[in-house]
């Protein structure tokens, strides 16, 4: 395994993580499609292009649920 | 989406299906800090113990190439996320583990004990265990302790729990049942409903929580009836084990 950089070091409060590890973004499926979600940093969004749907990460925690996914466009 | 006329239990109360998530999550966020504290008030300490057994259970093995992977549905507050660790650190086996809860004040509460405690190896993620936002054939173990009676549909959630793990791999489930010995079941039940809620109220403010759990558990099924339904989801040798005589349950069975 690589050493670990941290890629929360710019954020102020260091102890809350903002966004989840890559071996978690290769594990997590969109729960309604199961497809793959890319994170989009800009938005702090997980998104399935299958399902159409953006999911939030909050504190660093994905949340993924549908109601709570915004619904893409187009 | 057409209202579904199908309906489902919430403590005692019979209600639509589509609404025992958003009550079961009322129950959550009321409790959610106080819900440690509670358990060892409502087990006298027991339920320590019980999870104690779900984790041995799984036979965490030393295990010298790769990172074993448990998910942990309902997993909350990372009770067996933490548990799980401390068994495969004492191996020198590595362990990566996810808990996936539906409940984000719970996940909250989780994963701030999770960096306090320097568990690096968990993370926490909000999502149902009826849809698990997982990728197939994934996981060497699936647990869930005291959530599967929250589901709206357990069926599922036992299905999510098969196609997640890997052949070979295992569910365990902790949730409390009922006492084979009806006169025991009788003082348990004088226990569960004149003591329970206003200790919770003393302790969370919030009685209707706490009564909302214990009928829950009154609405469970018996554990040969549970047992049949993990058996229904594809699992192979099922089996379970009455705990301090079935006040709660341990079942697991094998994807293979």
């Amino acid at each position: 395994m690589t050493s670990q950089e941290n890629p929360q070091e710019d954020n102020a409060d260091a102890k809350t993580p903002s966004w989840p590890d890559a071996h978690l973004l290769e594990l997590l499926v969109c729960p309604v499609s199961r497809g793959p979600l890319t994170l989009d940093k800009t938005t702090s969004e997980l998104i399935s292009k299958d399902a159409g749907l953006a999911y939030p990460v909050r504190d660093g925690i994905p949340i993924m649920l549908p109601e709570e996914a915004r619904k893409l466009e187009g | 989406m057409e209202p579904s006329q199908n309906t489902t239990s919430f403590g005692f109360q019979t209600v639509n299906e589509e609404d025992k998530q958003g009550l079961v999550r009322g129950v959550f966020d009321a409790v959610a800090d106080k819900y440690d504290i509670m358990n060892d008030l409502m087990s006298a300490g027991l339920h320590r113990l019980w999870k104690q057994r779900l984790v041995d259970s799984l036979h965490i093995r030393p295990h010298a190439d790769g990172v074993l992977r448990l998910i942990d549905m309902a997993g909350g507050t990372g009770d067996i996320a933490f548990r799980a660790c401390q068994r495969a650190d004492k191996l020198s086996s590595q362990i990566s583990v996810q808990v996936v809860d539906a409940n984000e004040q719970m996940v909250g509460v989780g994963a701030k004990r999770g960096r306090d405690n320097g568990f690096g190896q968990v993370d926490f993620i909000t999502g149902t265990a009826e849809a698990l936002p997982v990728a197939d054939q994934s996981a060497d173990y699936v647990t869930i302790a005291f959530g599967i009676r929250n589901v709206t549909h357990r069926d599922r959630a036992l299905a999510e729990a098969y196609r997640v793990l890997k052949p070979g791999g295992r569910f365990v489930c902790l949730e409390f049942s009922h006492m084979p010995l009806k006169l025991a079941q009788k003082f348990y039940d004088a226990y569960s409903f004149n003591v329970i809620p206003p200790m919770g109220k003393a302790i969370t403010g919030d009685a209707s929580a706490y009564q909302y759990l214990i009928e829950s558990i009154r609405q469970f099924p018996k554990a040969e009836a549970f047992m049949e339904e993990v058996a229904a989801a594809g699992f192979a040798r099922c089996q379970f084990q009455r705990l301090n005589g079935g006040i709660a349950a341990l079942h697991s069975g094998w994807r293979i």
